[in-house]
C-alpha cells in the first residue's frame, strides 16, 4: 500500500506542471477548440430551428450563398469601410496626441487617467450615451447646432451622415487605447540615437521619420492589429445607434450574423459568414505579424 | 478545512448556476416593459394565492424571440412559457416550439376560450390564423390608433381626421408653421420592425395586402401599394428631420414633449400620455382609429400572447396559470395596470370607463375588431427585415418608392419561394 502511495505520490510530483496545467488546458479546449468544430460542422448543413427535423448536410453551399447575398455584401462593404476609416483616424490621433503629450503627460498620471475612461466604458453605455447626444430633436448636439445659428442634422439617420457618427463614436471610445500604447512605445525609445541625430543637426521631422517611427514600427503593428481585429467584430453601437440602418448604410457583418443566426433562425449560414469573418482576421493578423518580423 | 469550505461553496455556486431557474414551478418568458410588468405583477400574485413558484424571466423586445427559439430549438425546457407578440406565433407553433391547447381546454371541461375574449384576439391565437386550434392566449390587447392633437389639427383646419388625406392636409400646415421645431407627423422610420408596423395600416388603407387571398402570390408591387406609398412618402416629408432612425422611444417622445402633432402608436403609450410627469400632453391627445384611404382604415393587431412551450416539464401547471392570468378578473387587473385588455366585458367595465386615462377603450375595441394581423408566414422576421431595408431606403431617400416596392416584391417572392 505504501509502495503503491508513493508510486503514485512519484507519478504526481513527476507531472505536478501538467497537472496543474490540465484544468486550465481542458477548459481552453472546451470554450475554443469545440467551438470552433461545432461552427464548421454548423456551416456545412442546414440547420432547421424545427428540432425535430434533422440538420441536412449541404457541403459547401452556405459560403456559395455568400457570392450571391447582396445583404452580405453590402455588410462586408460597410465593415470595410469603416474599419478603415475608424482605426487610420484613432491611429492618427493616438500617435498625434502621444507625441504632442508625451513629455508633458508623464507628469500628470491624472489626465492619463481621464483619457482612459471611454475605453474602459462598457461600449453598450457608449453606445447610449451617443445615441442620446445624436438624439435630432433632443440631442446636445442639434441644441448646440441649433444655438449657432447652424443647421440640425438627423446624425444617426441620415443615409450620409449615419456612418460618420459611428466612427465618431467608435473614434472617442478607442483613441485613447493607440495613445496609451503609442505613449508606452514613446517612452521606451533609446536617447542615445536623438542625442546624435541633434548633434548633426537633424531637425525634429527628420528625427521623427528615420528613428521615432521605425523604434515604434512593432507597437504600432500590435496596435494597428488589436484595433483591426475589434473593428471587425463592431456590433454594440450599431445595433444601438442605427440598428443596420438608414437604408442598410450601417449594416455590419456582426450584426447581419447576429440577424441570420437569431431573427432569421438560419445557424448553418450564420456559421458560414463567421467563419468567413475568422478567415478574414487571421490572414489579416498574419500579414500584420510577419510585417511586424520585417520591421523588427 | 477552509479550502474544504472553499470547495463546497464553489461546488454549490456552480450547482445553483447550472441549474439556473430550475427552482421554479412555472417560469415565464416575458418583455421588458409594461407588457412584461403586468405578467410579472400578476405571476407575483398567483404565487402568493396558490403557493406556487413562478418566474418571470424578463428580456428586451428581440431577445424574447431569440431566447424563446433558443429555448425551442434546443428543447430545453427552461422556460414553460413565453408571452409572443403576435406576428411570431407560425414560426415558434410551425417549428414545434408550442403546446396544442386542445386537450387543456378538454380537461378543464372547456372547449376553448369563452366569448367574452375579442374575436379578432382570439383569431390570431389559433395557428393556421383563426382556423387551426389555439397554440397560446391573449394577455395584451394591443392594436394601433392614431394619436393627434385636436386643438393643433382644428387650428390647422382639420377637426377631426377621418382619412390619410385630412391627416396629410393638418400635418403639412403643422409643419410649415413650426419653423423646425414642431412637425405635424412622426412615425417609427427605423430599418427593419419599426419602420414596417408603421407603414402596413396605411399599405391597408389604400386595399393593398402583402400576399392575394390563398397566399399563393406576392402582391406588393400593385398600384394600391403605389398609391400607399405615396401618401407614406407625403407623411415623411412633413415629419422631423431624422425620422429614418425613428423608434417607439423617439415617437412617443416627440407627442409627449409636444414637438409633434400626430402619429400612428400603440396604446400603451397612453399612460405616458397622460402621465403628468412624463408628459406636456396630458389630456390634450385624442385617439381614433386608423384613417381611412381609398379603404376604410385597418389597425396592425400587435397583440402580445402567452403559450407553453413543447420541451416544458410543468405544461399543466403552466396551462393553469394560463387560464387564471388571462380571466376576466384578472385581465381588469392586468388593464389597471396599464396593459390593454382582451375581453369586451373589461373595455365596457364602467369601473374602468368613467376613468379619464381610460377614455381611449372605445376607440381601442374598436380598433381591435377592425385590425389585420401581419401576414401570417413561419419566415415573417426575414420578410419584415427585407421589406423593412426598402421601406427605410425609399424613406431615406437612396431609392424612389418605385424601385422599394419592386425590390420588396423580388426580395419577399425569394424569401417565400412563391412567384
Amino acid at each position: 500500500m505504501v509502495k503503491a502511495g508513493g508510486g503514485l505520490e512519484c507519478w504526481a510530483e513527476r507531472h505536478l506542471r501538467y497537472l496543474m496545467l490540465a484544468p486550465t488546458v481542458l477548459i481552453l479546449l472546451a470554450l475554443t477548440i469545440f467551438p470552433s468544430i461545432y461552427m464548421f460542422y454548423a456551416a456545412v448543413h442546414r440547420v432547421s430551428p424545427n428540432p425535430d427535423l434533422p440538420w441536412q448536410f449541404v457541403g459547401f453551399d452556405n459560403f456559395g450563398r455568400l457570392l450571391v447575398d447582396a445583404q452580405f455584401q453590402v455588410a462586408l462593404r460597410n465593415t470595410a469601410v469603416f474599419t478603415i476609416i475608424a482605426v487610420s483616424i484613432e491611429f492618427l490621433l493616438g500617435l498625434g496626441l502621444a507625441l504632442l503629450l508625451d513629455r508633458f503627460i508623464r507628469r500628470l498620471t491624472f489626465l492619463k487617467t481621464v483619457l482612459m475612461v471611454p475605453m474602459m466604458l462598457p461600449p453598450i453605455a457608449v453606445a447610449i450615451t451617443w445615441k442620446l447626444i445624436y438624439e435630432p430633436q433632443f440631442g446636445v448636439l442639434n441644441e448646440i447646432m441649433f444655438r449657432l445659428g447652424l443647421p440640425t442634422q438627423a446624425w444617426a439617420g441620415d443615409v450620409n451622415l449615419a456612418m460618420f457618427s459611428i466612427i465618431v463614436a467608435d473614434v472617442w471610445q478607442w483613441t485613447p487605447f493607440i495613445f496609451l500604447l503609442m505613449l508606452a512605445g514613446l517612452a521606451s525609445l533609446p536617447v542615445e540615437p536623438y542625442e546624435a541625430a541633434a548633434l548633426d543637426g537633424a531637425s525634429s521631422w527628420r528625427q521623427f521619420w528615420d528613428l521615432t517611427l521605425p523604434f515604434l514600427k512593432p507597437v504600432i503593428a500590435i496596435a494597428l492589429l488589436l484595433r483591426v481585429m475589434d473593428a471587425l467584430r463592431l456590433f454594440d453601437l450599431v445595433f444601438i445607434l442605427t440598428g443596420g440602418g438608414p437604408a442598410d448604410r450601417t449594416k455590419v457583418l456582426s450584426l447581419y450574423i447576429y440577424q441570420v443566426a437569431y431573427r432569421f433562425a438560419d445557424p448553418g449560414y450564420a456559421a458560414a459568414i463567421s467563419l468567413f469573418v475568422l478567415f478574414v482576421t487571421i490572414i489579416l493578423s498574419t500579414w500584420f505579424m510577419k510585417r511586424m518580423r520585417l520591421a523588427e | 478545512m477552509v479550502r474544504k469550505l472553499c470547495l463546497a461553496l464553489a461546488v454549490g455556486a456552480s450547482a445553483l448556476a447550472i441549474s439556473g431557474l430550475a427552482w421554479a414551478d412555472i417560469t415565464i418568458l416575458v418583455p421588458s416593459g409594461s407588457e412584461g410588468d403586468g405578467l410579472r405583477a400578476a405571476a407575483a400574485d398567483y404565487a402568493k394565492m396558490k403557493g406556487t413558484k413562478v418566474e418571470a424571466v424578463q428580456a428586451p423586445y428581440a431577445n424574447v424571440f431569440e431566447q424563446g427559439a433558443n429555448a425551442g430549438a434546443t428543447k430545453s425546457g427552461v422556460f414553460d412559457i413565453i408571452l409572443m407578440d403576435d406576428p411570431w406565433i407560425p414560426f415558434f407553433a410551425e417549428n414545434g416550439h408550442l403546446e396544442d391547447l386542445t386537450e387543456y381546454f378538454k380537461k378543464a371541461g372547456l372547449e376553448g376560450p369563452d366569448d367574452d375574449f375579442l374575436s379578432k384576439s382570439l383569431a390570431i391565437c389559433r395557428n393556421p390564423y383563426n382556423t387551426g386550434p389555439y397554440v397560446c392566449l391573449p394577455y395584451v390587447g394591443n392594436a394601433q390608433m392614431f394619436f393627434y392633437d385636436a386643438a393643433k389639427f382644428k387650428e390647422a383646419g382639420v377637426d377631426a381626421p377621418k382619412t390619410w388625406d385630412d391627416v396629410l392636409k393638418a400635418a403639412k400646415t403643422l409643419t410649415e408653421q413650426g419653423g423646425g421645431r414642431y412637425f405635424g407627423y412622426v412615425f417609427r422610420g427605423g430599418q427593419g420592425n419599426p419602420v414596417v408596423a408603421d407603414f402596413m395600416p396605411i399599405f391597408w388603407s389604400y386595399g393593398a395586402d402583402m400576399f392575394n387571398a390563398d397566399r399563393t402570390k406576392v402582391t406588393i408591387d400593385t398600384p394600391e401599394g403605389a398609391a400607399a406609398m405615396k401618401t407614406f412618402m407625403a407623411l415623411r416629408d412633413v415629419s422631423p428631420k431624422g425620422v429614418e432612425s425613428y423608434n417607439a422611444n423617439e415617437v412617443g417622445t416627440a407627442l409627449a414633449a409636444g414637438t409633434a402633432a400626430s402619429s400612428i402608436n400603440w396604446p400603451n403609450w397612453v399612460a405616458t400620455f397622460e402621465d403628468p410627469t412624463q408628459s406636456k400632453m396630458v389630456g390634450k391627445i385624442s385617439y381614433s382609429p386608423i384613417p381611412a384611404g381609398t379603404k376604410p382604415g385597418s389597425s396592425e393587431i400587435g397583440h402580445w400572447t402567452m403559450g407553453i412551450m413543447a420541451a416544458s416539464k410543468n405544461k399543466q401547471e403552466a396551462f393553469d396559470f394560463m387560464l387564471w392570468a388571462t380571466s376576466a378578473e384578472q385581465i381588469k387587473v392586468s388593464a389597471e395596470r396599464g396593459n390593454p385588455p382582451v375581453r369586451a366585458s373589461v373595455f365596457t367595465d364602467p369601473e374602468l370607463t368613467k376613468q379619464e386615462k381610460f377614455r381611449h377603450y372605445p376607440v381601442l375595441m374598436e380598433a381591435i375588431q377592425a385590425s389585420t394581423p401581419r401576414p401570417r408566414h413561419p419566415k415573417w422576421p426575414e420578410i419584415e427585415n427585407a421589406f423593412g431595408i426598402e421601406l427605410s431606403k425609399a424613406v431615406a431617400g437612396t431609392i424612389t418608392p418605385e424601385e422599394a416596392l419592386k425590390n420588396s416584391q423580388a426580395a419577399i417572392e425569394q424569401i417565400t419561394g412563391l412567384k
